[in-house]
């Protein structure tokens, strides 16, 4: 067995096990087959949205976030729906593409953090078929319990918290691997170089 | 749905073809995927599968211990949240408020997350009772409920159904065209039928995988994205959980993530993991906490354990039987071994009671069990439960009278001696073959057609080995046994139906120098008693052993089951005597089989010692309680390739249950017959025509299936083997 041991405390991009942070975070979203991309900034995010469909879903709290790039999306030549109003299911229902922003990356399995709290939040990770997932590289971290501190730190305020590993699957029919039942069938990861200075760690996104 | 009567239950289940293949070739891929995931987790954790799974079942039991303080903390956490959180005690009082909760949301459809404590409470029947229709949203799940089935697994619902039958009823239910190999156009079915259904809802169900104390988060996995949506989007939001789902801080919910999926399906992590904290602004939530027979099982310290069940499944994916009948025959509403411990406690001691002498004890469930419960000692004292019940079906005083018969050696020896005269016409090498006039129909035919009985020899081990019966065999050029007395416990079985095996083992040993003595009063070691539910008559005979096999260096016996029940099971029996319990011990201690004998005991043989240059390749069977109990590896493959010289091909599932154990082989041969069909094709796949194990109860009945079956595979004991070569290896080292 080996010794090597990774390193719960590690919030940074520090080498753990031979290997950086990112390169692990890496590794576990190609294993859950989810692409893996990194960009340098929001404009970018805004292209690669754009190159996969005409209309892209954005969730109210990233709007809120980086109300940028409501205006980057329609400069690249998309539609641009926030479903912050009175029916928000109806309002992503056909929209191929959505973005949301993670709240942490965490290395040990490739997953992101997402919260969604509102029902505006919840509908364009569940509803729309590829679903853009963004980081900023300083919110990568090891291991699930940087995770679960990170929900110990909200102090059991209301929330809606998902670790999401991969674009949903089934294997209930004879064991065949299915991509895409209910949820995404294509997760885009996304770790930006810098997601900007006023990023807090673990801050409110909801 | 309500569960129809065990017989049924088991007939439909063997009458089902699909079943038994679908679940082979389903427990195969499962094992080996779930090896690697665990090494993998080894790997990166740096702590063994043993050390993370002690750390998760002691967070589950310090729950259990200060029980009413997490409730508490949970549910004042979860109320500040803004949940509203109940606690109920019993199946109808559930039904009852969460009924009353989608009336006042004036609902009439409501979808359902994967749940199986609403399977439990039979949730679902109670709802359409009162007019409300409940919308299964996982797919397993959706297509039993459209087929009108339970689930048949904890975490694969429709494991027991073939592709073909899921095409079927979707071109029957929704009237297009599913071709059976289109898997993707089924699953994408059900998000197109699903989809209005989730957001027409006016209220979504779901269980919890865990309640987390500290925050009063609900925890909810999934991979298919329909759980988080039947919580998420409905105006109402209601969780039903067992009160046994807390646990104190998110960090441990973290070990459980990290146990559960690696368990359930081999990922290291579930595509989505949700902790759900409150309602969303505009929703209401509630969350109904149930009782129904967890404190009872809290409260008894013989099953208290299997409240860590944390519901992946592992222990059903490893289980023979629940292979060769699925899981609606193996179990009740909960399945594989987990059910026949729980539900005896959430259904009743009658629904406990059918299923029980399916379980082989072969022990393989208690390996993978992610929360480390001691599932085959909890089957057997529920199994004594349900006999001291007197629910249990007639076979089963059928077998209590044979056990009474049995525990007095002479009228068993008599009787023995009586069957072997009658028989001996019939008698062919180690097999009774009975003419098929007699074995053409009827229940000699159910019990001989898949499994050729034993030969009664005319003599039992005991009578051969008695002083000065024997000659002297050749002895090993170094005797690392020189000046050891070696007490030998033949084994009851093997004593009377294959004395060859304890006269093998005595002749090795004393090749090897032992001076090797063999007490007439021996009988049993209580197995079969034990296995049978009848605990006093084992512990009897446990009394009698131990009374027998005194004052000497050295117990050995050629069979390792004899080895656990004195060792494991035998304490456990005795525990309200400390003394007994010290005296077990103490013989535990210096009690041997043969291979730890020869591998790790007083009699390690030299590389090469017993090489008598036969380079035929033989495959080894491991017995399943040796390896999961005793925790044997490969030590049996090690002596034959480094001390005998004999090539070894792998036995593919070589640790799994050959169908021999507990009462299985008589009380259901259907299964038994099953397991060893399984067993006998893994040789098959080896190409050896020699089968070495060590547990003479195997070995009985691989013979009767190898000729049953007309298989050319001999099936000798280790002992036989070793004892075979000595004079050709002494010979051959006089010539070097």
């Amino acid at each position: 067995m080996s010794q090597q041991r990774a390193d719960g405390q590690h919030r940074c991009g520090a080498a753990v096990d031979g290997s950086s942070l990112v390169e692990r975070f890496r590794a576990g979203v190609v294993a859950a087959a989810s692409n893996y991309h990194q960009l340098a900034d929001w404009p970018a995010v805004a292209d690669h949205a754009v190159a996969h469909g005409d209309a892209v879903a954005i969730a109210p709290s990233l709007a809120a976030f980086e109300p940028a790039l409501i205006g980057l999306l329609e400069q690249a030549g998309a539609r641009v729906v926030v479903p912050d109003g009175a029916d928000p299911a109806a309002a992503v229902a056909e929209v191929p593409v959505a973005i949301v922003r993670g709240e942490l990356a965490i290395a040990e399995t490739g997953s992101v953090l997402v919260a969604e709290h509102t029902l505006g939040d919840r509908v364009v990770t569940m509803l729309c078929r590829r679903l853009i997932q963004v980081v900023a590289a300083e919110q990568l971290v090891s291991r699930l319990e940087d995770a679960a501190s990170w929900l110990e730190d909200r102090g059991g305020q209301p929330g809606f918290a998902s670790l999401m590993t991969g674009p949903s699957r089934t294997a209930d029919i004879e064991r065949s691997l299915t991509i895409g039942v209910q949820g995404p069938d294509h997760v885009d990861v996304v770790v930006l170089s810098s997601i900007g200075a006023h990023t807090p760690i673990g801050g409110p996104s909801s | 749905m309500s569960v129809r009567p065990f017989d049924e239950r088991y007939a439909a289940a063997l009458a089902d073809s699909d079943v038994r293949a679908g679940l082979t070739a389903f427990q195969r891929g499962w094992r080996d995927n779930r090896d690697q995931a665990i090494a993998s987790l080894e790997q990166q954790e740096g702590r063994s599968f043993d050390e993370l799974r002690a750390e998760l079942a002691a967070i589950k039991d310090g729950v259990i211990a200060d029980w009413s303080t997490y409730l508490d903390r949970f549910e004042a956490n979860a109320t500040a949240a803004g949940a509203e959180v109940t606690r109920v005690s019993t199946p109808g009082e559930a039904n009852a408020h969460i009924t009353s909760l989608i009336q006042a949301a004036g609902a009439s459809l409501v979808v359902k997350g994967k749940s199986m404590v609403s399977e439990e409470i039979g949730l679902n029947e109670h709802l359409e009772a009162n007019g409300i229709t409940p919308v299964e949203t996982d797919l397993g799940e959706w297509i039993l409920q459209l087929a009108h089935e339970a689930p048949s697994h904890l975490v694969m619902p429709a494991i027991h159904k073939r592709k073909e039958r899921i095409a079927a009823l979707f071109e029957r239910v929704l009237d297009r065209e599913f071709p059976p190999d289109d898997i993707d156009r089924m699953v994408k079915a059900a998000r197109t039928e699903l989809r209005d259904r989730f957001l027409s809802s006016g209220v979504g169900l779901s269980g919890a995988n865990a309640l987390v104390a500290e925050g009063g988060s609900v925890m909810l996995v999934c991979n298919e994205g329909n759980n988080r949506m039947s919580v998420a989007l409905p105006p109402v939001h209601v969780v039903t959980a067992g009160i046994e789902k807390l646990v104190p801080t998110y960090a441990d919910a973290m070990k459980q993530v990290r146990l559960l999926g690696r368990s359930a399906t081999a990922q290291p992590i579930t595509v989505y993991t949700n902790f759900v904290t409150g309602p969303r602004p505009g929703q209401r939530q509630h969350i109904v906490l149930i009782d129904n027979g967890r404190t009872a099982m809290a409260e008894d310290p013989d099953v208290a354990a299997a409240l860590r069940c944390i519901r992946c499944g592992a222990c059903a994916n490893v289980c023979p039987p629940y292979g060769v009948v699925g899981g609606h025959a193996f179990g009740h509403v909960y399945t594989g071994a987990i059910g026949l411990v729980n539900t005896a406690f959430h259904h009743g001691m009658e629904a406990a009671a059918g299923p029980q002498s399916l379980c082989v004890s072969c022990g393989a469930c208690a390996e993978v069990c992610p929360v480390d419960i001691p599932l085959p000692v909890q089957i057997l004292e529920v199994r004594r439960k349900a006999v001291e019940s007197d629910t249990s079906v007639p076979a089963g005083r059928a077998t209590g009278l044979a056990i009474e018969v049995f525990r007095h050696r002479k009228l068993f020896g008599a009787g023995m001696r009586v069957a072997g005269v009658l028989s001996a016409p019939w008698r062919r090498d180690t097999v009774t073959s009975f003419p098929s006039v007699l074995t053409s129909r009827g229940s000699l035919r159910t019990a001989t057609s898949w499994r050729t009985p034993p030969a009664i020899p005319p003599r039992p081990a005991r009578d051969t080995l008695k002083p000065g019966r024997l000659e002297e065999p050749p002895r090993l050029a170094e005797q690392p046994l020189a000046g050891r007395r070696v007490q030998l416990f033949l084994q009851c079985l093997s004593d009377r139906l294959a004395p060859d095996i304890p006269v093998a083992t005595a002749k090795l040993l004393r090749a090897a120098g032992a001076d090797v003595r063999v007490p007439h009063d021996q009988h049993c070691c209580g197995l079969p008693a034990y296995d049978a539910g009848e605990h006093h008559v084992a512990r009897d005979l446990v009394r009698q052993t131990m009374d027998t096999l005194s004052d000497v260096d050295d117990v050995v016996t050629p069979a390792s089951s004899c080895l656990a029940m004195l060792g494991h099971d035998a304490p456990h029996l005795l525990r309200s005597d400390v003394d007994e319990v010290e005296r077990a011990q103490e013989l535990a201690g210096r009690t041997y089989d043969l291979v730890g004998y020869l591998t790790k005991g007083p009699g390690r043989l030299p590389a090469g010692s017993l090489d008598d240059g036969d380079r035929t390749p033989v495959t080894v069977h491991r017995f399943c309680q040796a390896s999961n109990t005793l925790e044997r590896d490969d030590a049996i493959e090690r002596l034959l390739t480094d001390v005998a010289g004999a090539p070894v091909v792998p036995l593919p599932e070589a640790a799994e249950c050959c169908g021999f154990g507990g009462s299985t082989s008589v009380r259901h041969p259907e299964v038994a017959a099953g397991i060893l069909d399984r067993k006998l094709g893994c040789v098959d796949e080896t190409g050896s025509s020699i089968l070495i194990t060590d547990n003479p109860g195997c070995i009985l009945h691989l013979r009767g299936g190898a000729h049953a079956s007309g298989r050319q595979i001999r099936v000798v004991h280790l002992a036989e083997y070793l004892a075979g070569r000595v004079a050709g290896a002494a010979e051959r080292a006089s010539r070097r």
